[in-house]
């Protein structure tokens, strides 16, 4: 396979073939089911992508830091006096504690390990130990790198999405993205300034599933109606109990549009690009209610109305950055996916504001993470037991293999990547063949560069 | 502030009693009919939260929301309530935090809330203040806030109102 994306070979030794668990059209359940197979991806996937750590603008000042894992690894986030955002190990190269606590805040100008006092410049480099004449005489070497916070092999950041990668090897961040910058570049376009910042708190879900589970179906558009039966009824429910001529409120709109029919679905299109990314051209039509037209003057205002237009025809649902995160550009929120083991996973949900936009415009991004990503959310509490009842039913002997042969064969080449229409499995193949490629084995999927489509 | 006489502390009592109760025995139609048309549910997020509009939380529902959520429970093919959610609320520690006339006061009281779906019991706790409003039958409720102990935890779903 002639991914740009480094194999590892697998040692001789190696107990699990995984060669032997993925197919171009079906994969086994081992892939979500085995301890080991998730301690693998952890090293193999989660220690080569680019991984989405935060937005900078959660370490606004100087000092100002954010914590996260990075796979398995507790990593932190730092603004350093420079400006510069630094992603470094939370480990104090001293005894090993972790420098900052977990959570945000300021570490004011400098990070002090609460152990024994070191301290560090917020770039992570030593600036000063304690006892120092203790040292003399001694190997330690102050002026040595290693005796600095150790920082992950690379940093990068798309305006303001910051991105980092254990890795020292792999594509630039801006070509591992491909297709799905424009994503990142709408989501930004879409203030009035141009620009976006995190506000309004995290919350945070515990799935009781394989993290690729949840992936999968943030483009499995067929399950919408059957799993999502219970709220959209409700919601379709209480519009037809308001007086006739109602028009839908936002509340029931985001809710009910899940109800339509599977030839609504097939008409979308989903876009799959190389390294597992993709999204879903915009279920909804942009709403004409006073709180979005107030939005599009202000963006008008800015930005001309023909470029204002041209920014908003970008109308697209759940984007998929494999394999950490998924932006949100209508509604402005990122979910992230933190792997904890092999059958659980936690999905922070950041809500973002457009900096120049009306309040009610970010009022109303609450209200969407509020109803459709909080965990009180009547949409997703199905989801989760459709998630739990898949992990469930994958640990049985019931069968072996997981299907997604739904429209496979029909894909339409794109620069770089792949199209179909709404109801194909083509985005689960395109992230196992990704996946698959991270984990050194060959699905027999074409790449791109087979292909030759790509730019 | 304390309770003007026994009969007050009774009456504003025996109505957190009566809300609790219904949600434990899911009469949701009866429990939405306590609130006043503009009433308010929430459970903050973090601690300290004192923002529904401007800061996420873990529920914030106007009557269409709560109306939305008591019927999607009672959906046949409500799959994540398959078995339903059980519960049972016990309250403690009501006091009366402030009258602002007689038609308007806030009690304050604390709860511990023993959840059991499926395979698994959940415990929750927390305190809660209630905006009460006196109409011609009784009280309704302006605002109910939920302030959580484990407000910013990591949570799995929370399917019915707390």
């Amino acid at each position: 396979m002639n991914s740009v994306i480094p194999i590892i070979p697998i040692a001789a030794t190696d107990p699990i073939d995984i060669q032997s668990l993925v197919q171009p059209d079906r994969v086994h359940k081992r892939v979500y089911t085995d301890p080991a197979i998730f301690e693998l991806e952890m090293d193999r996937v989660f220690g080569q992508a680019w991984i989405y750590i935060g937005h900078e603008s959660q370490v606004p000042k100087p000092g100002d830091y954010f914590t996260t894992r990075l796979g398995r690894e507790p990593v932190v986030m730092v603004r350093h006096t420079d400006g510069q955002v630094h992603v470094m190990f939370n480990r104090c190269p001293h005894k090993g504690a972790k420098l900052v606590p977990d959570g945000s805040g300021s570490a004011g100008k400098f990070l002090r390990c609460l152990y024994h006092g070191w301290t560090f410049k917020c770039d992570g480099s030593l600036l000063s130990v304690p006892l120092r004449s203790g040292y003399e005489c001694t190997a330690l070497d102050l002026k040595d790198p290693q005796y600095g916070v150790r920082k992950v092999a690379r940093v990068a950041t798309h305006r303001g999405f910051v991105f980092a990668s254990l890795s020292e090897d792999g594509p630039e961040l801006k070509e591992f993205l491909g297709g799905v910058a424009t994503s990142l570049d709408n989501f930004c376009d879409r203030a009035p300034e141009g620009e976006v910042e995190v506000a309004g708190g995290v919350q945070r879900v515990v799935q009781r599933n394989n993290w690729k589970i949840f992936f999968e179906n943030l483009h499995d558009t067929i399950h919408a109606v059957a799993t999502h039966e219970s709220s959209w009824r409700a919601a379709k429910e209480e519009h037809e109990s308001m007086p006739a001529g109602t028009p839908k409120p936002f509340e029931v709109v985001i809710v009910d549009g899940n109800g339509e029919p599977l030839e609504f679905w097939e008409k979308l299109e989903l876009k799959g690009y190389d390294h597992g990314h993709g999204f879903m051209e915009g279920i909804f039509v942009p709403p004409t209610d006073p709180v979005s037209l107030a939005y599009v003057a202000s963006l008008e205002a800015a930005k001309g109305a023909e470029r204002a237009d041209e920014i908003l025809r970008v109308n697209r649902h759940n984007t998929i950055v494999y394999p950490s995160c998924s932006p949100h550009t209508s509604f402005q929120q990122i979910r992230v996916i933190r792997p904890l083991s092999v059958d659980r996973t936690l999905v922070e949900i950041f809500s973002f504001r457009l900096k120049g936009a009306p309040e009610a415009t970010f009022q109303r991004t609450l209200k969407y993470t509020n109803i459709v990503n909080a965990p009180s959310s009547n949409v997703m509490s199905d989801d989760l037991e459709a998630y739990n009842r898949v992990q469930e039913g994958l640990g049985s002997d019931g069968g072996d293999w997981v299907s997604m042969h739904r429209a496979a064969g029909r894909d339409q080449p794109l620069p770089g990547g792949r199209a179909s229409n709404g109801n194909s499995e083509m985005p689960s193949r395109n992230m196992f063949a990704a996946w698959a490629g991270y984990m050194g084995v060959d699905t027999g999927v074409e790449t791109n560069e087979q292909t030759g489509s790509a730019e | 502030m304390n309770f003007r006489d026994w009969n007050e502390q009774q009456d504003l009592t025996q109505f957190l009693h009566h809300e609790a109760r219904l949600l434990d025995e899911h009469r949701w139609d009866e429990w939405q009919k306590l609130f006043t048309p503009d009433g308010l549910y929430w459970v903050p997020l973090v601690h300290g939260q004192v923002d529904h509009l401007n800061h996420a939380s873990l529920f914030c529902e106007d009557a269409l929301l709560r109306s939305m959520r008591a019927r999607r429970l009672e959906q046949a093919r409500a799959y994540s309530q398959q078995p339903p959610t059980r519960t049972v609320h016990v309250l403690g520690n009501i006091a009366l935090e402030s009258r602002d006339d007689d038609a308007v006061c806030t009690v304050r009281s604390t709860f511990l809330l023993l959840e059991w779906r499926k395979t698994e019991q959940r415990t929750f706790g927390g305190s809660v203040r209630h905006t009460l409003r006196r109409a011609d039958d009784g009280w309704r409720i302006q605002t109910k806030r939920i302030d959580l102990v484990n407000c910013d935890a990591p949570h799995e779903a929370l399917q019915v109102f707390l």
